[in-house]
């Protein structure tokens, strides 16, 4: 019984951890359809190039042939390592930000009053474009993703184990999430941001620059994925070019489940699909987890078509 | 439309027309002769080369492209006037990409056979439309035992099959590995599942406990709730019916998630991506069974390795360059011998890709991977099988 119940504790930790990367994707999914009714279908790129970067960024500062006796430094005491990691996060969110601030530049600002549905491919080609374009300038096979990260294992309750590494995700995901939530419900920016997804146009003649909120919203998703990607590639320990198809797939899923649009609708849909998922591996069979993780979408969709935490609006347009 | 205009538009016709028809006319007739008596053909090269297995993918490049420097190097290739050609195809280990690159080798007019492809479920789908065009198509690597199963007398492979395989290693665990009980998983592709089902029953039938089975997708890379399951059944051993990119993932979760007992799995593991990318430490002590003895006991071994590294000084033969090499040669010798009989510039024709595949069914020789002939079915009658280990993050075998 005992047992039973450790694997049970066991398989939420899993679930909250692939599930805390779930709704750091979901968030720049849910963020971009709030203001412009668009699906990013280009987001799950913005992971994968984000764990990339982060991984250059990381063999990089650790690497004594280019930074000397810093590489000593970030990998000897606790105080480097959090120096390290925090260059890596910046730079990684900062360079997909500015990525993904230029791709809304010029895939989906010319497209903006367009059909809908041109965006909507538009995203695709650029998710295609960046993927074949890290296939052939980077590499075609998996690049392992150094430990340089303590992984330390603790006990918490009989033989189940929280690893330091998942308590590093979790904890730097709830400080981010806490510091969207924050800013989006508190500053200026973030109520430039809320008003433009309730009326676009209105919020135009109120004053408010909305080229300027587009694309503030575009550097916050990416840079958010890029951080998710980075844990992904830690976590699981490989970086590949098609690394974000299946994440950004789930992830939207997640969005939709929380109700796309709304941001602590995200966060919800994130961890509960990533628990789903791995109560489902573990007790069913592993084949079977996408099968219960969708069908959980399926019927959340059914008895509330807005998502769980969304509200059930008829038509926006 | 004005003189002038209409004058340089029926021009244009004109010019068109002129190069449809220099294409089409290269391209009905089959083999195209230059000068001499001199004819290029093609042999494909069908692999994963930027998704999936993209390691052995590109092994497989490398030895058929030693292979034909050879034969065009040959005598009887000069005596001919045949110059072989590669053209790679990339199927990226998808069995929808697979057909349409055996439909675009299919297409090709100047083909004599295919070499390829790396995993069974591309293969099996691919030699159906090899078929329909009497192409012949050798697999270096394809081990489930149905690809040569379906009555297709055009196919053939010179690796062992899993029904070898899986049962070698089912015995291998328990007697040489002192295994008792076993935790299966499977990557749910016609390779992964077809070895691990094998591997699973012989180690049943040898007195082995099965502690669980279960399906993973050859795409995944989060096994952590896997791995949670396994550990509550205390195995002494997990094995993995797949490929390496996902394999070496679930060898280092396993580590890293508390699981003592070695991963164990087919010829998809034995690759030193294996080791890079589940990392040394956790890599250290896992198993996996290939194909054949390994290039260092091998009569031509050490004449290959040393070829090998003078064209390639940066690689290493990956699981399936010699197999590739023996498999590409063993076409492109059967395509000297149908020339003899039908001539050099109908080879690639309708009786020539016959004659083809009868020269293959009916070849007898010393390969890289030792000596070479086809049972009825298509399959190698090299039965052999070597347990490798990881130790010290390299691959060797089991002493």
């Amino acid at each position: 019984m005992q047992a039973q119940l450790a694997t049970i504790v066991q398989q939420l930790i899993n679930g909250i951890t692939l599930g805390s990367m779930y709704a750091l994707v979901a968030l720049g999914y849910t963020l971009v359809y709030g203001i412009l009714l668009m699906i990013n279908f280009a987001h799950s790129e913005m992971f994968m190039v984000g764990a990339y970067v982060g991984l250059f960024t990381l063999t990089g500062l650790t690497n004594p042939h280019l930074v000397g006796g810093l590489a000593a430094f970030f990998k000897g005491s606790g105080f480097g390592l959090v120096i390290l990691f925090a260059l890596v996060f910046v730079v990684a969110m900062i360079a997909v930000g500015c990525l993904g601030m230029l791709v809304e530049r010029f895939a989906y600002r010319p497209l903006r009053n367009a059909p809908r549905l041109a965006p909507l491919i538009s995203a695709i080609g650029v998710s295609i474009f960046l993927q074949n374009a890290v296939l052939l300038w980077v590499n075609t096979m998996a690049l392992p993703f150094p430990q340089v990260f303590p992984v330390k294992e603790i006990t918490i309750y009989g033989s189940a184990q929280v690893s330091t590494l998942q308590i590093f995700i979790l904890v730097t995901v709830i400080i981010l999430l806490t510091a969207l939530d924050t800013f989006v419900a508190r500053t200026r920016m973030g109520k430039a941001m809320r008003a433009t997804s309730q009326d676009r146009e209105a919020a135009g003649l109120m004053g408010i620059d909305i080229n300027r909120v587009i694309t503030f919203t575009f550097f916050i998703g990416p840079a958010l994925g890029a951080v998710a990607g980075i844990f992904n590639g830690m976590y699981y320990g490989v970086v590949l070019w098609n690394m974000g198809f299946i994440p950004g797939i789930k992830s939207f899923t997640a969005a939709v489940l929380g109700g796309i649009g709304n941001l602590r609708g995200a966060i919800l849909g994130g961890f509960l699909l990533g628990i789903v998922e791995s109560l489902a591996s573990g007790f069913l069979s592993t084949g079977y987890k996408d099968v219960v993780a969708f069908i959980v979408l399926i019927l959340v969709l059914i008895f509330r078509p807005g998502g769980l935490l969304g509200e059930s609006v008829v038509e926006k347009v | 439309m004005s003189m002038g205009k209409a004058k340089r538009y029926v021009a244009l016709v004109a010019v068109l027309a002129v190069v449809a028809l220099v294409v089409t006319g290269c391209g009905g007739s089959g083999a195209s002769t230059a000068g001499s008596g001199k004819v290029t053909v093609d042999i494909g090269i069908g692999a994963p080369l930027t998704q999936g297995a993209t390691a052995l993918g590109q092994g497989m490049v490398r030895g058929a492209t030693l292979a034909i420097d050879d034969v065009n190097a040959s005598a009887d290739a000069k005596k001919l006037g045949i110059t072989f050609v590669g053209i790679q195809g990339d199927d990226q280990g998808d069995p929808t990409k697979g057909v349409n690159v055996a439909n675009q080798f299919a297409s090709d007019p100047k083909l004599v056979g295919v070499m390829g492809h790396l995993n069974s479920g591309v293969s099996i789908p691919a030699s159906a439309v090899y078929q329909r065009a009497n192409i012949v198509m050798i697999s270096p690597a394809s081990t489930n035992p149905q690809l040569t199963q379906l009555g297709r007398k055009n196919v053939f492979r010179v690796c062992t099959t899993d029904a070898v395989q899986g049962p070698v290693a089912a015995d291998d665990a328990i007697t040489k590995l002192g295994k008792k009980a076993v935790y299966v998983v499977d990557d749910s592709t016609p390779y992964g599942v077809g070895l691990a089902d094998n591997f699973q029953a012989e180690f049943k039938t040898k007195g082995g406990t099965i502690l669980g089975r279960d399906k993973t997708s050859d795409k995944d890379t989060d096994f952590k709730a896997l791995v949670t399951k396994i550990k509550a059944t205390k195995p002494d051993l997990v094995y993995y019916g797949g490929i390496y990119n996902a394999g070496a993932l679930l060898a280092k979760q396993l580590k890293d998630g508390g699981v003592t007992a070695p991963l164990m799995g087919g010829d998809g593991l034995y690759d030193p991506q294996f080791v890079v990318l589940a990392g040394a430490a956790n890599a250290n002590g896992d198993y996996a069974t290939s194909v054949g003895l390994p290039l260092e006991q091998l009569p031509q071994g050490q004449s290959f390795l040393k070829e090998f590294s003078a064209k390639y000084p940066n690689d290493k033969p990956a699981a399936y360059d010699a197999y590739s090499y023996d498999a590409a040669k063993v076409i492109m010798e059967s395509a000297l011998v149908a020339a003899k009989s039908v001539g050099a510039s109908s080879v690639t024709g309708t009786s020539g890709r016959q004659a083809i595949i009868a020269a293959v069914a009916a070849f007898h020789g010393a390969g890289i991977t030792g000596d070479i002939a086809f049972d009825k079915n298509g399959d190698t009658t090299n039965k052999a099988i070597t347990l490798y280990t990881v130790t010290n993050g390299v691959w060797g075998p089991v002493k």
